[in-house]
């Protein structure tokens, strides 16, 4: 019971919690590789800071996805059956809050297409 | 853990209540006895929430009113150019103040002192879980708040603005003790907001009505979870901020002293990471309490429930990516800035999603146009051009012309008045016919709204204009001929016409606030959430079970059944007060908290701690440390009347539902706050982790410093060898402290005390390292940054030896056992976390330069 | 001069409606940097404008229209397209193009002219490097460019945090001790504008300004030349005078006047004090008369500034003293 709702939580914020996760590692990324003039080197071909920052953000990207993707399936599955109303509520929240959180996370990588890495 | 499995009764026909009539001779006698109020002079340690929040309320609005006096000398002042009404220093001092009292000790005092009111009657708790925390948090703000305030009348209010940037507000330029008080006087209002959040925390999730599982959570009681979730993880910044400036104005740790390695961008991050998020804190329990006037103004249900909750959620999480916007004109890398300013503009969905819920909840009723009506309206209107003006702003670029002018003034007057006085007027006009035998006056309420609003535009919308114009933030005067003239002559009159307003509603409460015990004015809106439930000091008489949002439209009689006591716990089960406690997502009944009743050790122990700190502001360190001695005496005093443990077998509280009177484990709400104070103490040793990890990289090459002697790792792991070895022996005790026979094994006491001797070892052997190696907290930030991670360390070591040694005495005593276990469980879980804690900072302290020595 | 017969900047309307005078405005931008981000502050309060206005008509409409007219705008649907479709279409253009300002705004430029300004309680120090058989020279309060050629000044502070904003050229940037921040930017339109510290700074934060004037290269080049000078000697025996009580009043030991021994660093440089606008960090305009009530009343003037009042000498000495500041041009 505990683990289950615990489990619903998580799949609740996820997307949250996934950019929150993708913000913490591109601004101590930038901040470090700037801070200590590191970041002329580079990384598969690209500037280190720009594709940390669009690796950190297809990995976020990926999470919320997976977290739309699974309270989608779980959305179907309440249709049918008798789902109480706080599963129900916490379902529909997770698919409004990780669809959400996808278009945030989209938003902190745009500024790796645009900006130069520490100017 | 001996809880009990759950009531399979709960689940039956919801059409037949749990109780039936008539109700038991003296049973309602009995309720009534528990929770009367103490009388004469001891009337002051009264701690359910029906009295300590009107207090909480009242003072917070009385600093709103001294701080809007600050602001009205300040714009007599700039009404013209140059002028000479008031000098540089009192307007250095004006401002800090009217910054700092309406941030720290109105707004987020004010919110917190609302839900205290507020919560418990909306959930039908009888009292929130822990009355005395509150009871103790306001005492301490009451008393802290209003010495702090006093320091303007003698010249010594702090003058560094309240974002106390140093090194402006460090020992070099600001020798004085104005910025002691600012540092110590916010140090007890953090203590008090981080308790009313673990306060609020439990009491959201573990004290509703029955069936109102978290689908059904009124919107308000969403907020306020949002709310203390973000302070416990925004005020942490703030203290460690405050603590690592105190500690660089006392004893010379040069934190943010450039020339000696520290940063003063240091505590920008750390201010800002409380700051930026604080403006939510304050603004989300403002839209809570819109969400749920605008329903009843419309008499309909709120549109979007779901948006909305997410709306919260969503804020309370993108608010902590904002802080960096603070300081776009810092010269931070462009792409460092870009994160904040996507994150600025993120944080504007959730905001738009509340204001199209509450139009789209106005045109699916019939919006009756009351005096809350008004105020939710202009609010609405107000707060709108703030968070358009927020968006610009949040373009670093237009921020960095913006940024420090009268622009940002306008703006964030508009989003605070908007987004949190306005709300906080209509929520007046809503509920004070819950604390009041008459509602306030709609005739007057009209003229209060009409001054108010008109007041605010005419005083903040020209601001923006100045701002442009070139005109900065904090002068005390500015130069004739640079077209700012006539724009602050109307924002000067438009500040008084909100003092009017302010001030018709002061004749509006003399003549109508009549505080109601049992006989208040009633559901004066038709509204449909539990506080407009009959109720008295005791809240509501039996604790209803709910099955919508709006049961009071959707449950007919229901007022009538619960007045009767025909729903759960008429009565009382222990002959004292008591909350019933729910599961935290569907809201089953749990158990019975038995909380403990009014008390002098709240207050006195209150008093002594404000009095710790401002002692120590004014330098009288011996007085300040008997005051401390004296504050933790009277906490353990007050707590050793608490967990009381299974005074009866588990009662019926109707229905056939059979609960505990007390159960301890993870189902414990005590058990839940002490881990929500791990989050807060967590949060604060993050902060000081990133404080190490941001000195180093502003420190290339001298990390640690050339001449530093790292100490040999055989000491670290000594530590860590203590620290480990303490943590097992506790839940050694742990695992053998249960079973039939109590008192059994005798040898926990001898346990605990073993741990402690080792787990003070472990922080003496690391505190012996670092002082044979020679290192100086004051030569360079290393060593500072060094000094502070232990420093804290030992603060937590001698927590838990106070925690350990009680636990100890509560065992001889007999009051604790192997049943009786609550007070073990709370230090085993200090203990654990203090153990982490320590482990970690060896980590750091000792790998770090190791790994990344002087790159 | 790659951008000479680019000048075509909008005059602010906003500014115009305002009736500012204009010399410290955000709002009438004096080149590209301003200009940009005047660009943006016009489309963010154009669309601001409108949002607001629909805003509020909708809110409105919600309460005074019929209820069967206003049922279509009661539905969840409402809040999904009006609070959160909309809001992310804006945003999301709206962001790209502020990244886009950000990018090219105070963005460094080739072949920039540096200048080196340093914030000090409450005044500022103004050095330019030398270069090109120029050499280095100190002034204060007064930052003096040419139009059209990039320009990039480097900023740090002695004592506090300052912040550094010539609203006309652009945002500002701040000074923090242990840190060297850069602000680029070009000036486009000849003229005389005025920079503010926009950071708190203390007691006198209120009257820390500075002048700047933007001047045609070829008249950038003679002024340069002649601040690079040692001060001109005092031509009048009453001047001379002013220039012994200078000596003998120990004003060396703060202030520097390049060719005498006058050579204290920790006031502004005085060597050509005579040729600034303005006296006391952009407070008075400089002339014998201001300047001596700045040198008699400093403490009443500007309390808290680091300069004594000297209100022990005599008119005639004070006139004598002020006389031979003001001659040093």
């Amino acid at each position: 019971m505990a683990g289950r709702r615990t489990l619903q939580v998580l799949v609740m914020l996820g997307g949250l919690i996934a950019w929150a996760l993708q913000f913490t590692l591109i601004y101590g990324v930038t901040s470090t590789l700037c801070g200590r003039g590191w970041a002329d080197k580079t990384l598969f071909g690209g500037g280190v800071v720009p594709v940390t920052i669009l690796l950190s953000t297809l990995a976020a990207l990926a999470i919320g996805a997976a977290m739309l993707l699974l309270s989608l399936k779980e959305y179907r599955s309440l249709q049918h059956g008798t789902a109480s109303a706080v599963d129900t509520f916490m379902n529909q929240a997770a698919i409004l809050i990780s669809g959400l959180s996808l278009v945030v996370i989209i938003w902190h990588g745009v500024p790796a297409l645009i900006l130069p890495a520490c100017a | 853990m001996n809880a009990p499995g759950l009531p399979k009764s709960f689940e039956r026909d919801r059409s037949e209540l749990p109780n039936p009539l008539p109700r038991p001779e003296g049973e309602f006698e009995g309720l009534k006895k528990a929770w009367e109020p103490p009388k004469g002079i001891s009337f002051i340690t009264a701690v359910n929430n029906t009295y300590v929040g009107l207090w909480y309320v009242g003072t917070a609005f009385l600093f709103f009113i001294l701080a809007g006096i600050l602001a009205l000398i300040m714009r007599a002042q700039l009404a013209s150019p140059e002028s000479d009404l008031v000098g540089h220093d009192l307007y250095n001092q004006l401002f800090t103040m009217h910054g700092t009292v309406m941030m720290f000790l109105f707004a987020v005092p004010a919110v917190e002192a609302a839900s205290v009111y507020l919560l418990p009657n909306m959930q039908a708790a009888r009292d929130l879980p822990f009355p005395r925390l509150s009871a103790y948090a306001f005492w301490a703000y009451f008393v802290g708040g209003l010495v702090f305030f006093c320091t303007i009348f003698f010249g010594l209010a702090p003058n560094g603005g309240w974002f106390m940037y140093p090194p402006l507000t460090s020992t070099k330029y600001s020798p004085a003790d104005n910025a002691d008080w600012w540092l110590l006087g916010i140090g007890f209002i953090e203590i008090s907001a981080i308790a009313g959040a673990i306060e609020i925390i439990v009491g959201v999730m573990k004290t509703r009505a029955v069936g109102m599982s978290l689908d059904k959570l009124p919107v308000y009681s969403w907020a306020m979870l949002v709310f203390a979730a973000m302070i416990v993880i925004g005020f942490p910044a703030i203290i460690l901020g405050t603590l690592l400036l105190e500690l660089e104005r006392a004893f010379d740790w040069p934190f943010f002293i450039a020339e000696r390695g520290g940063d003063p961008l240091l505590w920008q991050h750390l201010f800002w990471f409380f700051g930026h998020p604080e403006v939510y804190i304050i603004f989300l329990p403002a839209t809570g309490m819109v969400s749920m006037i605008v329903p009843a103004m419309a008499q309909t249900p709120l549109v979007g429930y779901r948006l909305v909750v997410l709306a919260l959620i969503a804020t309370g999480f993108l608010s902590f990516g904002l802080w960096v916007h603070h300081m776009f004109a810092t010269g931070l890398p462009k792409m460092s800035l870009s994160f904040f300013s996507a994150a600025s503009t993120a944080v504007a969905v959730p905001s738009g999603i509340q204001v199209f819920a509450w139009i789209a909840t106005i045109a699916s009723g019939r919006m009756k146009l009351t005096t809350p009506s008004l105020f939710v309206i202009g609010f609405l209107f107000i707060f709108t051009l703030g968070g358009l003006t927020g968006v610009m702003v949040a373009m670093a670029p237009f921020d960095w012309q913006a940024h420090d002018s009268y622009f940002v003034v306008a703006h964030l007057h508009y989003v605070l008045i908007g987004g949190m006085v306005f709300p906080l007027f209509a929520a007046f006009y809503y509920w004070v016919p819950v604390a009041s035998k008459r509602a306030l006056s709609e005739r007057l309420g009209r003229w209060v709204f009409g001054l108010m609003f008109l007041g605010v535009n005419v005083t903040f919308l020209p601001m923006h204009i100045t701002g442009l114009i070139g005109m900065p933030r904090r002068v005390y005067t500015y130069p004739v001929g640079m077209g700012w003239d006539a724009l602050n002559l109307v924002s000067t009159v438009g500040a008084f016409m909100i003092a009017i307003g302010v001030a018709i509603f002061l004749v509006d409460m003399a003549r109508n606030f009549r505080f109601a015990g049992e006989d208040n004015a009633g559901n004066v809106w038709n509204a449909g959430t539990l506080e407009w439930l009959p109720n008295g000091n005791y809240a509501t008489r039996s604790i209803p079970s709910v099955n919508s949002r709006e049961p009071l439209w959707d449950q007919p009689d229901l007022a009538k059944n619960v007045e009767d006591g025909r729903y759960y716990l008429p009565g009382t089960a222990t002959g004292g007060r008591e909350a019933l406690v729910t599961s935290p997502f569907d809201a089953r009944p749990q158990y019975i908290l038995q909380i403990p009743g009014p008390g002098w050790q709240p207050v006195l122990s209150a008093v002594f701690t404000a009095a710790f700190f401002l002692l120590l502001t004014v330098k009288l360190i011996f007085l300040s440390v008997i005051c401390g001695v004296l504050a933790v005496g009277c906490v353990i005093w007050w707590l050793w009347e608490t967990d009381p443990g299974p005074v009866r077998p588990p009662a019926d509280i109707g229905g056939g539902v059979v609960v505990p009177v007390y159960v301890t484990g993870p189902m414990n709400h005590s058990w839940w706050a002490m881990i929500v104070l791990m989050i807060v103490s967590g949060m604060v040793f993050t902060c000081l982790i990133f404080s190490y990890l941001f000195l180093w990289l502003v420190n290339p090459m001298a990390w640690p410093p050339q001449e530093t002697v790292l100490p040999s790792v055989a000491w670290p792991l000594a530590a860590a060898f203590l620290y480990v070895v303490s943590a097992a022996l506790i839940l050694w005790a742990s695992r053998v402290l249960k079973g039939d026979d109590r008192r059994a094994p005798r040898s926990v006491p001898i346990l605990i005390g073993v741990a402690l001797v080792l787990v003070s070892g472990a922080s003496a052997v690391d505190l012996w390292a670092q002082w044979r190696s020679g290192l100086s907290p004051s030569a360079h930030a290393y060593g500072a940054a060094v000094y502070a991670i232990l420093s804290l360390q030992i603060f937590f070591v001698l927590t838990t030896l106070v925690m350990g040694l009680y636990t100890i005495a509560r065992w001889v005593a007999g009051r604790l056992d192997s049943v009786r276990r609550t007070t073990f469980d709370n230090t085993m879980l200090f203990w654990i976390y203090t153990t982490g804690q320590g482990l970690v900072g060896l980590l750091v302290v000792y790998g770090f330069p190791r790994l990344g020595g002087g790159v | 001069m790659r951008r000479a017969g680019r000048l075509l900047l909008i005059s602010g309307p906003l500014a115009a409606a305002a009736g500012c005078s204009g010399i410290q405005s955000a709002l009438d931008p004096a080149g590209f940097d301003a200009q940009r981000i005047y660009v943006l502050t016009l489309v963010m309060t154009a669309g601001g404008a409108l949002i607001f206005l629909g805003v509020t008509a909708l809110l409105l409409y919600a309460i005074y229209a019929e209820p069967s007219r206003r049922a279509w705008l009661g539905s969840r649907r409402t809040v999904l397209y009006g609070g959160l479709a909309f809001p992310v279409v804006v945003l999301s253009a709206l962001l790209p193009y502020g990244l886009i300002v950000m990018r090219d705004t105070d963005a460094p430029a080739p072949g920039a002219l540096p200048i080196e300004v340093i914030g000090e309680q409450y005044w500022w120090r103004v050095r330019y490097p030398a270069a090109e058989a120029q050499n280095e020279f100190s002034t204060a309060n007064e930052v003096v460019i040419p139009v059209g050629r990039p320009i990039s000044i480097s900023v740090t502070s002695a004592d506090v945090i300052h912040s550094f904003w010539i609203p006309n050229f652009g945002g500002k940037i701040d000074m923090i001790p242990g840190r060297i921040n850069r602000l680029n930017f070009t000036a486009e339109r000849p003229g005389i504008y005025r920079g503010v510290c926009a950071e708190f700074c203390g007691d006198q934060h209120a009257r820390m300004a500075f002048d700047v004037v933007a001047l045609e290269p070829d008249a950038f080049a003679v002024w340069r030349t002649g601040q690079s000078q040692p001060a001109p000697a005092p031509p009048t025996p009453f001047l001379e005078r002013g220039r012994d009580l200078f000596r003998t009043g120990g004003c060396g030991s703060c202030h520097a006047v390049r060719g005498t021994d006058a050579n204290g660093q920790f006031g502004p440089d005085l060597s050509h004090v005579g040729s600034r606008r303005t006296i006391g960090a952009g407070q008075f305009p400089n002339n014998v008369g201001t300047l001596a009530g700045w040198i008699a009343n400093t403490q009443h003037i500007k309390p808290g500034a680091r300069m004594p009042s000297y209100g022990t000498l005599s008119g005639e000495d004070l006139r004598a003293l002020a006389g031979y500041l003001e001659s040093l041009r």
